[in-house]
């Protein structure tokens, strides 16, 4: 794997299906690169050794080609595999014309129609610089065979499926590719870069997993699979082998998030740690849990505190009602008070009916306030109270902390008055 | 690796509320309940805070909002009324597709069992896998209903576990005196 998929990988918030989804993005953004790169270096050096006689040949399928390749670029900006059908199935169908086409009639197509596109082209070139064009070039002879081969074959393949399917059948052809072209690491897709070129079957399968987790999302009626050569044929152990494939994969993302996991081969022993592993994590909530509930009487926590202690350092610019209400609150001497009435004020809010809550905060924040007053509030919220507040009244309420502590002192006084 | 601090933050915000919440209902309660209630409401923060895309946290909220549950009032007071939540109908689907899936991979294997003899070791090997599925099914609210995604919502659990895990023993530190 490349730089940018550890970095993927990293992240383990995300769900294993938006992990694999980034993985073929990025995979297809790469393949697009080098196939871009690959196709307009090729044009360039043709157009370079040919003097211009642009022909009325087949110039709709070049306009096509070349519009395509324009708005490839859109395409890759974007990168949604499933999403940007047109622009793909435009470069399909060009692709066809190049294995047939000369090479010379090819080249004009899209140096000769307008100036925006040959811009688009510098923008691809200078955009997948990064992939030398010596071995681009170098590579490209082999690849357009390959395409030439591998793109009569898909373009049969494209007109019998449906639209689903097509963005599996681009993606697999993509990934085909990069399997030709470069080298790529699994152990799946290994065996195919060698048989390749010369089987009568191709194995889909990597490619058929990566497209059946996009598809449990879209909720396909089929997933393709072909058998590899010197395998079994029948649906069942496709089905078989597509889901063993998933099931490796998986356990490979669970290697990265169990620790000590690197040694362990083997569904059984990986089932094992995991499971000592999620025993593990249950147990210390539980006692974490334990330790808090001796540690508070009354359940409600000090986030004044928190952030006091900076438990949280890398996360205050990222919460701001809380963080920032906190910091605020810590300079004003009385400060001590906002638990009660922290407590207080997300209770009663609703329940009386009046903008209590301001008021109360106010009433903390201006001047130190007496402990019979917490406690008479406290009573009767508790007496009266029935509704429960939803959450939003509960963000409004952090909300007006927030504004209420910069406003504090003028309105306190008068609201003091009122009470 | 550790999880991204957005999910901590939301985790640590709807603890907290749920735990404002619970507090009312009580004035005083035992050490025991006070536990109690504090993982239940974790776990409850934990569950909501994958907003049902999960399977094992739609189980965990249906689970805990049963009505012959204990804390069911609990539930409702943290996470509103019913029409908020993600029902855990969508749970469903999967399972039909999961028993046609079932039923190829038994075929497959009754035909497989044909041709060739088993060879001791795998069938071992087999017999050892499905007990420990078995045993993380049982450790993973929600594990019954899954089969093929049983992986997928380990990972989900483990990471939801590692934040909670995380946001909690920061909160043990800073409030201690």
């Amino acid at each position: 794997m490349n730089r940018a998929l550890p970095e993927i990988l990293q992240c383990s918030d995300m769900t294993v299906l938006e992990r694999q989804r980034a993985r073929l993005k990025w995979q297809q953004e790469q393949f697009q690169q080098h196939q871009q790169e690959s196709y307009f270096s090729e044009l360039s050096g043709v157009f370079s050794s040919q003097t211009g006689h642009v022909q009325g040949f087949r110039q709709g399928d070049l306009m096509s080609c070349g519009g395509a390749a324009g708005g490839g670029d859109s395409v890759l900006s974007d990168v949604v595999m499933t999403r940007q059908l047109k622009p793909d199935p435009g470069l399909e169908t060009a692709w066809p014309e190049l294995g047939k086409v000369d090479m010379g009639a090819m080249g004009f197509g899209p140096c000769g129609y307008g100036n925006g596109q040959s811009f688009d082209m510098n923008q691809a070139i200078s955009r997948t610089s990064s992939c030398p064009p010596a071995v681009a070039a170098a590579e490209v002879k082999g690849n357009l065979e390959k395409m030439g081969l591998a793109v009569e074959r898909d373009s049969l393949k494209k007109r019998k499926v449906e639209k689903l399917q097509n963005s599996k059948v681009v993606a697999e052809d993509d990934s085909k590719r990069i399997k030709a072209s470069e080298e790529e690491e699994s152990k799946i897709t290994g065996p195919n870069t060698r048989k390749s070129s010369n089987n009568k079957k191709e194995t889909y399968g990597d490619t058929s997993k990566e497209n059946s987790k996009v598809s449990d999302v879209q909720k396909p009626d089929y997933i393709h699979v072909r058998a590899r050569r010197g395998q079994a044929t029948d649906s069942h152990s496709l089905a078989e082998r597509v889901r063993r494939e998933k099931i490796s994969e998986r356990m490979k993302y669970l290697q990265d998030l169990v620790p000590g996991c690197n040694k362990i081969t083997g569904k059984a022993g990986m089932l094992d740690e995991i499971i000592n592993y999620v025993q593990s994590l249950q147990r210390q909530v539980e006692f974490l849990s334990m330790k808090l509930a001796t540690v508070n009487p009354r359940l409600n926590f000090d986030i004044d505190n928190l952030y006091a202690k900076d438990v949280f350092p890398y996360c205050t610019t990222n919460f701001p009602t809380v963080g920032n209400m906190a910091q605020e609150l810590a300079n004003h001497p009385p400060y001590v008070q906002f638990n009660p009435f922290q407590q207080v004020v997300s209770g009663c809010g609703v329940e009386m009916g009046i903008n209590s809550t301001e008021m109360a905060l106010q009433r903390t924040i201006s001047a130190p306030v007496s402990i019979p007053d917490t406690s008479f509030l406290n009573t009767s919220c508790f007496t009266g109270m029935q509704q429960i507040q939803p959450s939003a009244a509960w963000d409004a309420e952090l909300q007006n902390l927030y504004n209420v502590a910069f406003t504090g002192s003028i309105e306190g006084s008068d609201l003091k008055m009122e009470m | 690796m550790r999880p991204h601090s957005s999910l901590k933050q939301e985790f640590l915000k709807k603890w907290i509320m749920g735990l404002q919440r619970c507090s009312f209902s009580k004035k005083n309660m035992s050490i025991l309940e006070r536990r109690k209630t504090i993982k239940f409401s974790a776990d409850i923060a934990m569950a909501s805070a994958r907003n049902g895309t999960t399977c094992w946290s739609r189980a965990l909220i249906s689970n805990a909002s049963k009505d012959g549950s204990n804390n069911h009032h609990l539930v409702k007071q943290m996470l509103g009324p019913e029409s908020n939540r993600p029902t855990v109908a969508a749970n469903i689907a999967p399972t039909r597709r999961a028993l046609v899936c079932k039923k190829i991979v038994k075929q497959s294997r009754r035909i497989r069992r044909r041709r060739r003899k088993c060879v001791a070791t795998s069938s071992i090997a087999k017999h050892l896998v499905r007990k420990r599925t078995q045993i993380l099914k049982s450790l993973i609210p929600g594990g019954e209903l899954m089969k093929i995604r049983l992986i997928e919502e380990t990972l989900d659990y483990i990471a939801s576990l590692i934040v909670q895990v995380d946001v909690m023993r920061s909160l043990a530190r800073a409030s201690e005196p």
